[in-house]
């Protein structure tokens, strides 16, 4: 088992996508951003299922590393599909939820051959180095799409509050995980590096759910006063 | 078709900028083995080596 503090982390960053689900239903957005929701639903039930085989198992047990990879291949897909759906609320207004929808098929056929065509060659378990291959690089799909999300909501001057805070929360996500790693190759001594990566898997849910809470659909605010530079 | 050939190219781009930025990643900081996951869930730890 993890020790205590990860463990804490665990139990808190689940409690905290728990939250985001609850607050969406008691605000009645469940269905507005039922997505985001369906990312977070996922994420419990994976979480709830990769605590049941630690417990059996214990943490270094191939089920569990199993359980991990092919849920977190799972969990990467619905952020994606959840990354999707804020771009088709972004640009909805300009009818191009048709295009959007086929540009992110067609990029997750691409991530998708991309992947195979690395571990083709392989000689390990095909299925499981697919799973952890796929969602490796839809990662970093998600974090060069989320820039150009958020892009797109600069140069269209979006100000709706929450899909605002939601980009820009997922970007800060994606960003600070990926710097996270450049951190523990620096300085993988420390006990406090390594628990890095769980506390900021924290970061997205509690953030969303501040958001949730604290914006209703109409509340509305100027990025663009952000980034503009006066001449 | 114009949209949809400029729908294809964007497309290629977020994906060769995509595994360009995991490719330099990887090499540049993590002796080649990044690994990114969702969540606080604790990362599977490698077996201990075995007795001979």
């Amino acid at each position: 088992m993890p020790g205590s503090v990860a463990s804490l982390i665990w139990y808190l960053g689940t409690a905290l996508e728990l939250a985001f689900v609850v607050c969406s239903i008691a605000r009645k957005s469940f269905l507005r951003y039922f997505f985001l929701n369906l990312y977070f639903l996922l994420a419990v039930g994976s979480s709830v299922g990769r605590h049941l085989i630690l417990s059996s198992f214990g943490q270094s047990s191939d089920q569990y590393r199993y359980a991990y990879f092919y849920t977190d291949a799972l969990l990467t897909l619905a952020l994606y599909v959840a990354l999707i759906s804020l771009f088709s609320d972004v640009l909805g207004e300009f009818r191009f939820g048709k295009y959007v929808r086929l540009s992110a098929v067609l990029l997750l056929l691409g991530t998708a051959v991309f992947s195979y065509g690395v571990i083709a060659q392989s000689t390990e378990r095909l299925s499981t180095k697919f799973a952890y291959e796929l969602s490796q690089n839809l990662y970093f799909v998600g974090l060069v799409l989320t820039y150009l999300l958020w892009g797109t909501v600069v140069k269209l001057r979006e100000t709706r509050a929450r899909l605002v805070q939601f980009i820009l929360a997922l970007g800060l996500y994606f960003s600070a995980y990926a710097a996270s790693y450049a951190l523990v190759n620096l300085a993988s001594k420390y006990a406090v590096i390594n628990l890095m990566g769980p506390i900021l898997g924290c970061l997205l849910p509690l953030s969303w759910t501040i958001t949730i809470w604290r914006y209703s659909e109409e509340a509305r605010l100027v990025p663009a006063q952000l980034v503009a530079v006066p001449r | 078709m114009s949209r949809k050939l400029g729908a294809l190219t964007l497309v290629l781009g977020i994906l060769v900028c995509s595994m360009g930025l995991k490719t330099a990643l990887s090499n540049s900081h993590a002796s080649g083995a990044v690994l990114v996951a969702n969540g606080p869930d604790p990362l599977p730890t490698p077996p201990p080596p075995q007795k001979p």
